[in-house]
This record gives structure tokens, C-alpha cells and sequence, in this order.
């Protein structure tokens, strides 16, 4: 490992390698803190940031599934205010922090990114476009090109800090919700979120959550996520950042292959808290053995079938 | 650090490890009742109370998604055994996860994170207390039981469905506590429910008593209804649905009495069963 560089620039955000953790699933970065350096990582994105603090669902908010689970946490979080002046501090520095934020309507999104714009750490932003829209009658931001293009426009015009946008997969093409990121002027696209799901227990005859609908994350969404961004990577030239059910450094490797310039690790940070940096270091050894000189030169290098 | 004999007392835990703990020994106390033995080369600082996320199934299995989740436990007792600590879990084998963590043989290695959460603080001076343990609830109140015992008076209770279903009796046995069991079906000790012994005790008077208490919900629920009508304080150590253990999934959150949620992983398990929304406990 010791001649490859790792270095990676994300949509201008500068990362030590290309293994991000992915938004709600690793806290405020100070839960993993006890585990490892996180210096050990790319980077992280933070749980997603609302003006005000949010309360989260009712329980059950999470079960398990055939390899994954599925979670209706419904983004609780502390609020932007909070994240800035008790979560932050806690965070060491030379951790470029991504904060990812959301709103039930446009304005609110881009009055977060407002706040966060020039805050000492956070590196850059990525907009959560898989929140219910309130006007639309509780249908994905990321689920309308129309609703999606201007909620892009209008926290662009509010930032000018690296900003990404995370994309639902619950959509038909994703190669056209790309597009309208891509034609806002987002600096890059992240991909995908939770896959929306159910599950049932036969025993009680009720929904295993008490939201009934849930995020599908984990092992068994890696092939939806890998071909989602696939297509992504075909049709635009913004920098992707894959995400979808990495567990290991194979699989970090695959997305990067099919076009992603990063990758972030998400609900294997649960079961086991050191993925991320494992993966990291994995990408590394793969890149060494197999005479890349940069983790970089692996993005897009997937041979013809 | 290493804990010694005894269980510690209030020390402050110490941060969690992730640990590569191989099996000593894991059998079968009965049905499906069994007891992992878990050698790690050091635990950290611990309170009783505090739990354990650990992986289903040994390490050497191939790569396993299914099922992918670790599980929350309770630390039965963590001792120093010279050179390594050892850490024991007593579980019940309920469903694929559990299945899985039965058939680890000694030599093989699991992963386990911890120790998690807050635990019990120990009961004030000159109190009864007064543990009530359900099915796989006594296992958070064995290490508390002993630690307890060191300060004054201790009562057990514990109860399950029937017999067979009962956890670490003969332990409780050897502690010296105060120890009534009860079943269901009255195949061991009363016939009945815990809280048919717990009414009568917190009648009886003498010192002040403070109740702990670890079980199904509706067993919880109930011993807090008793208490509060005896004005006895009731702790409780909640076991929920967790992905990570350490507050990063926000997936076992409970409503408090006062609003809003609490992380069961965090702030809890162990809660004053005042400031819980019990409606609101699945």
C-alpha cells in the first residue's frame, strides 16, 4: 500500500481517501469516536440537519430483513443550530465533514444550507431530496424532475460551498433526475438513498414498523445501487458518489469502477463500527496489487463485458 | 483495566471496545436457555446494567448477511480471570440470530462491541432492594444483585412462563439473596405472575425499598403501576429492537413521560420508570 496515493477531490471537497460514512448512519461522527481515529476515513456526512430540532417516529423504528433492514427514523435530528455549536466542536480537526440538511418545503432547505455556508469544517453539502415535499402531498423532492430542479436552483443560489445532492431511488429514471442536478448546477450527486420497503409479521399480522413503510438498506440493495450508478455515470459529468449496501472493500470497488469518484459506507457502520476505515484501507491494498498508482485511476475503469 | 471478583460498583464505564472474544464454553441451561463464556484480552470498566452488542454466529462462518444485524444482550458478569477478562451473556434461542450464536464452539471467535449504554446505579444506603427478573430479563439483574448484596438487604423475583424457561436460578440461589420463584404454570416455586409477590412484599414495610426491575413490558409496566401505588422508587432496564448499540441509528428510541425520546442504547437501558411514556413501549 505504501506507493498508492489515496487522495481524492469529491465534487472540490479535498479527502484524505475515497470512503465517506453516509448521512444518518453515523451520527454526528462523535458516536464512533470511542472505535477508531476518524481520520482513518475520507470523511463523513453528518445526520441530516433541519432549522429546527425534530423529533423522530414512534417505535418500532427499525427491523431486520433478509440481508439489510429497514428503518423509519423519520430524520429526528438536533437541529442546525445544535450541530454547530455542541456537535462540531467534538469533531477533530482535519475531518472534512459533509453536512447534509432538508426541509418539508424549498425555502427551509436553502435557509439551512444558508446557515452551514462557511462554518469552520464542514467541508461541504448534501441535500437530502428523498424527504417527503409537503405541496406535493408527501411525494419525494427527489421523486419530481420539476419539484427537484427547483429545490437544486434554490440552494445553489443560497450556497457557494461543495454541494451534493443525495438522489431516492425510488424513481424511474435516474438517469434524468442526474440530468436536472447536473443542469442546476449541483457540484455532485450522491447515490442512492434507502430504497422504500415493508415487511410483515404473520405471527402478529402487522407491519414489522409502526410507520408501516420504511428505508431498505444494507447487503441486498448493493446491485440496484451499482446500476443506478452505472446509468448516472452515463448520463452526466458531475462527480457520483456511490452508496448502497458497502460492506467491504470489494464492494467500495465496484461502485468506483462503474463511475463513482467516492463511495460512502452505510449501514455497515452498525455492524461493525471500524468499516469505513477498513474499507479504506482494503481500496488501497487493491489498488496497490493491482498496479494503480492512485485510488483515483479506479473510477470509471470497468472493462467492456 | 480488569474487574475483579466482584461486580464493580458506581465506577464510571469505561469507552466501548470492539472486541474478538473466543468462545470458552457456550451451552444449553434447559430449553433454550444458554450461556456464552467470552474471552477478551481486557474489558474495559463496567457497570451491571450495561450491555453487549454481539454478532450472531461465530466468526470463521463465510461472510453472513442474513442475518446481518448484531444482537443487544446483557453483561451476565465480566471477571478478571488473570491474564484475560471474561465476559458472559446468558440468551435465549428465539429466532435465526440466536439459532446461529448457539451453534459457536468453543475456539471459535465472535465479535462483540461493548460495553453499552448506562447501567443501574446501586441502591441508596440502608434500602431493600428488590429485583424482579422475567424470562431473559434477569440477566441484566444478576451483577447488580451481587453488587447490591455488598450494601444491604436484596430480594429476587423471579418468574417465566414455566420451569424450564427460568435463567440462572441456582445462581441466584448460591448469592444468598432473599430468592422467590415463580411460574405461570406453577411448575416451579408459586404458580402465578411476579408482581403477585412483589405486591405483598412492598406491603410488608421495614426499610425503604427501591425496585429494579428487567422483563417483558407488560411485566414492567405492571411492577411500575404497583410501586408507584406503594411510593417506591422502580428502575427499569429496557430490551429493544437495536441496529448499532452506540446511538448512531437512532432505531431504539422510547417516548418519555415528558415528551419527545430517549436512545435506550444511550440514556438508557436503565431508566426510572417515572419518565418513560409507557403507552408508547411496543
Amino acid at each position: 500500500m505504501s506507493g498508492v496515493d489515496t487522495r481524492t477531490n469529491l465534487a472540490g471537497i479535498e479527502l484524505r481517501n475515497p470512503v465517506l460514512t453516509a448521512s444518518g448512519t453515523f451520527g454526528y461522527g462523535t458516536e464512533f469516536k470511542a472505535f477508531m481515529d476518524l481520520r482513518r476515513i475520507g470523511g463523513f456526512v453528518a445526520k441530516s440537519l433541519t432549522l429546527e430540532p425534530r423529533f423522530g417516529n414512534p417505535p418500532p423504528r427499525i427491523a431486520e430483513v433478509r440481508a439489510g433492514m429497514l428503518n423509519a427514523i423519520s430524520l429526528e435530528n438536533v437541529g442546525v443550530e445544535a450541530f454547530i455549536n455542541e456537535k462540531l466542536p467534538e469533531i477533530p480537526d482535519g475531518v472534512p465533514v459533509i453536512a447534509s440538511l432538508f426541509g418539508t418545503e424549498i425555502p427551509a432547505y436553502a435557509e439551512v444550507a444558508k446557515r452551514l455556508t462557511g462554518v469552520p469544517k464542514v467541508a461541504g453539502l448534501e441535500v437530502n431530496a428523498s424527504c417527503p415535499h409537503v405541496k406535493s402531498g408527501g411525494i419525494e423532492f427527489g421523486q419530481n424532475p420539476v419539484v427537484l430542479a427547483e429545490l437544486v436552483r434554490t440552494v445553489r443560489a443560497a450556497t457557494d460551498a461543495p454541494l451534493l445532492v443525495k438522489l431516492s431511488p425510488n424513481v424511474t429514471s435516474i438517469a434524468e433526475m442526474a440530468r436536472v442536478c447536473e443542469g442546476e448546477g449541483a457540484d455532485g450527486i450522491s447515490l442512492i438513498n434507502a430504497v422504500q420497503a415493508m415487511d410483515v409479521d404473520v405471527r402478529s399480522r402487522r407491519p414489522v414498523l409502526k410507520n408501516i413503510l420504511g428505508g431498505f438498506s444494507g447487503p441486498a440493495i448493493l446491485p440496484l445501487a451499482l446500476r443506478m450508478v452505472w446509468q448516472a455515470a452515463q448520463a452526466v459529468k458531475l462527480p457520483l458518489c456511490g452508496i448502497g449496501g458497502i460492506t467491504d472493500a470489494d464492494d467500495a470497488i465496484k461502485f468506483l469502477l462503474c463511475g463513482a469518484t467516492a463511495v460512502q459506507v452505510g449501514t455497515a457502520n452498525y455492524t461493525n463500527p471500524m468499516a469505513a476505515a477498513e474499507i479504506a484501507e482494503g481500496i488501497a491494498a487493491y489498488a496497490d496489487a493491482n498496479g494503480f498508482a492512485r485510488t483515483a485511476d479506479l473510477t470509471g475503469a470497468l472493462e467492456a463485458p | 483495566m480488569t474487574t475483579d471478583q466482584t461486580a464493580p460498583t458506581s465506577v464510571d464505564p469505561g469507552a466501548p471496545i470492539r472486541a474478538r472474544a473466543q468462545v470458552v464454553s457456550n451451552l444449553s441451561e434447559g430449553e433454550a436457555n444458554h450461556r456464552i463464556e467470552l474471552r477478551v484480552e481486557r474489558w474495559p470498566q463496567w457497570q451491571p446494567g450495561q450491555f453487549v452488542m454481539l454478532a450472531p454466529g461465530a466468526e470463521s462462518a463465510a461472510p453472513r448477511y442474513d442475518p446481518l444485524l448484531p444482537r443487544p444482550m446483557a453483561i451476565y458478569t465480566a471477571d478478571s480471570k488473570g491474564n484475560f477478562d471474561q465476559v458472559s451473556v446468558l440468551y435465549k434461542v428465539e429466532g435465526r440470530g440466536t439459532r446461529l450464536l448457539a451453534a459457536a464452539e468453543p475456539g471459535e471467535h465472535v465479535r462483540m462491541v461493548g460495553p453499552l449504554g448506562t447501567g443501574f446505579e446501586l441502591p441508596p444506603e440502608g434500602h431493600h432492594a428488590i429485583l424482579v427478573g422475567g424470562g431473559t430479563g434477569t440477566a441484566s439483574l444478576y451483577s447488580l444483585a451481587r453488587a447490591a448484596l455488598e450494601r444491604g438487604p436484596v430480594s429476587v423475583i423471579l418468574g417465566a412462563r414455566r420451569a424450564a424457561l427460568l435463567m440462572a436460578e441456582s445462581d441466584f440461589e448460591k448469592l444468598g439473596a432473599k430468592l422467590h420463584i415463580v411460574t405461570e404454570d406453577g411448575s416451579r416455586g408459586e404458580q402465578g405472575l411476579v408482581t403477585d409477590v412483589l405486591g405483598p412484599l412492598l406491603a410488608e414495610g421495614g426499610d425503604p425499598a427501591i425496585v429494579y426491575a428487567c422483563g417483558p413490558t407488560p411485566m414492567m409496566r405492571a411492577c411500575h403501576r404497583l410501586t408507584r401505588e406503594a411510593g417506591v422508587s422502580c428502575r427499569v432496564a429496557l430490551e429493544n429492537r437495536m441496529a448499532c448499540g452506540f446511538g448512531a441509528c437512532l432505531g431504539c428510541a422510547v417516548p418519555m413521560a415528558e415528551g419527545g425520546f430517549s436512545l435506550v442504547c444511550k440514556q438508557g437501558p436503565v431508566y426510572d420508570a417515572d419518565t418513560l411514556e409507557w403507552e408508547g413501549i411496543p
